[in-house]
């Protein structure tokens, strides 16, 4: 055989092998490297209690209510499966809507609610311009 | 066992007085046609200011339609043109390292001598538009989600990237040859394209905070209005990197040829 | 908020870097093939 075509199967056996074993490492991983839980996972695997969690799911539609105080916000996140009522006090991002993605900081109580210190959006793959945005909300295609 | 073949563009350098007229370029296999400096030059000269020329206006066209052009998003407002700089600049720092990936295989199997010139000329451009990615992302994160930086699994994997960068560099810099790579740098080249899957489909396998992708095979969930000027920055920014590439490729080149000169002389 | 502080930042940012790249590597193929033409009139 010559040298060549031996150092080619050689790299190629060691690329195998270097993705075989990271593709390994990174299934591994799969649940910790998460960044969030979604309330399907907890209803699934009981609640995480122990410590300071995310949750991340969709605001369910008209679920946003404000208390007297005016910082105060209750609101359910879904994500198909399961729902979570979070508390959160204080000031929401610019994209926190009904129908809309979320991220909270927080910790799930017993009762299985949980309370958040803090709120990030997070949006969807799905960029348009306003008003075909406003067509697709009537026509009831653009579903969370 | 092998032939003696220079295993640099600097060994090749100094043999090539000495190969005119004796060993044929014709008579080698085609793949080691482009081998030879000088071809590569005649070929890179006009091929620079081509891309560098190419790259500019591209970009200058698709800054100026996503900037003032575009109409906002629904959601995100104008902050979404930020997207016509943050995408081409993912794309480059993870399509760098894969051409680097790919020289580095060259190197190894076919001890290509330009090989190891390309992988050299492609770390620092590769980079800084990682490094401009994060940046852009961390940027645009802050108006949109409510934070500058989360340990999410895209965040996080390209901060990665960015690191496997400058390891690189400090290895293709610590050896003695200045104008290509070690064969340890370039293993290291193939080891850490492993990096590149993960980082793309780091929000398909994990809950994120960045957003899935937009543009697949399946098509784009980008309205047209809105995605029409990233395909001018895209091709911009890859005509700017390639030309950055040859730039600094025929640099090393050129100095590889004056010591290689300058060492002749002293011996002669 | 508005977001065109942001958007601004973002863009100078990456024009000011890109350019400096393009810019340094550009010199730096100007200077070595200079170098290498002259030492061709020495010999």
């Amino acid at each position: 055989m010559k040298a060549k075509n031996q150092r080619l199967i050689l790299a190629l056996l060691g690329l195998a092998a270097v993705v075989g074993a990271g593709l390994l490492a990174v299934s591994g991983l799969k649940q910790e490297a998460s960044f969030f839980y979604a309330p399907g996972d907890v209803a699934q695997s009981g609640l995480p209690l122990d410590r300071a969690v995310r949750l991340g799911g969709m605001v369910q539609e008209k679920s946003i209510r404000h208390d007297a105080d005016g910082i105060t916000i209750h609101f359910i996140v879904e994500d198909g499966k399961a729902t979570v009522p979070v508390t959160f006090k204080g000031i929401v991002p610019d994209l926190f809507k009904e129908k809309s993605g979320v991220v909270a900081e927080g910790r799930f109580q017993p009762d299985g609610s949980f309370i958040a210190t803090n709120l990030l959006a997070k949006h969807d793959e799905r960029y348009m311009p306003p008003e075909l945005a406003g067509k697709m909300h009537k026509t009831g295609s653009l579903k969370p | 066992m092998r032939v003696a073949r220079p295993k640099s563009a600097q060994g090749l350098l100094e043999e090539i007085p000495f190969r005119k007229g004796g060993l044929s370029l014709k008579a080698r296999p085609a793949m080691h046609a482009y081998a030879n400096p000088a071809r590569f030059l005649k070929l890179a000269r006009p091929l620079t200011p081509v891309c560098l020329g190419l790259g500019l206006i591209l970009i200058l066209i698709g800054c100026y339609a996503g900037l003032v052009l575009t109409p906002k998003d629904y959601l995100q407002g104008d902050s979404v043109r930020i997207l016509y700089i943050h995408v081409p600049a993912a794309w480059l720092g993870m399509g760098g390292w894969s051409a680097l990936a790919i020289a580095s295989i060259v190197q190894l199997v076919w001890r290509h001598p330009l090989a190891g010139v390309a992988a050299r000329a492609i770390a620092v451009p590769g980079a800084l538009f990682t490094a401009v990615c994060l940046v852009t992302g961390s940027i645009w994160g802050r108006p949109t989600w409510g934070t500058w930086w989360e340990w999410d699994g895209r965040m996080t994997s390209m901060l990665v990237l960015l690191f496997l960068y400058f390891a690189y560099i400090a290895l293709a810099n610590a050896g003695d040859d200045r104008t290509s790579v070690s064969r340890a740098t370039a293993i290291f080249g193939i080891v850490g394209a492993v990096n590149i899957p993960i980082i793309n489909r780091s929000v398909v396998w994990w809950n994120s905070l960045h957003q899935g992708p937009s543009i697949t095979l399946r098509g784009s969930t980008i309205a047209p209005e809105l995605l029409w000027p990233l395909g001018f920055t895209v091709f911009g920014f890859s005509f700017l990197f390639a030309a950055i590439v040859l730039m600094r490729m025929r640099a090393n080149l050129a100095e590889a040829k004056r010591e290689a000169r300058l060492r002749r002389l002293a011996a002669a | 908020m508005t977001h065109w502080p942001f958007i601004l930042a973002a863009y100078g940012l990456t024009g000011a870097v890109t350019l400096a790249v393009t810019v340094w590597s550009y010199l730096a193929m100007r200077r070595a093939e200079a170098a290498l033409e002259q030492k061709d009139h020495v010999k």
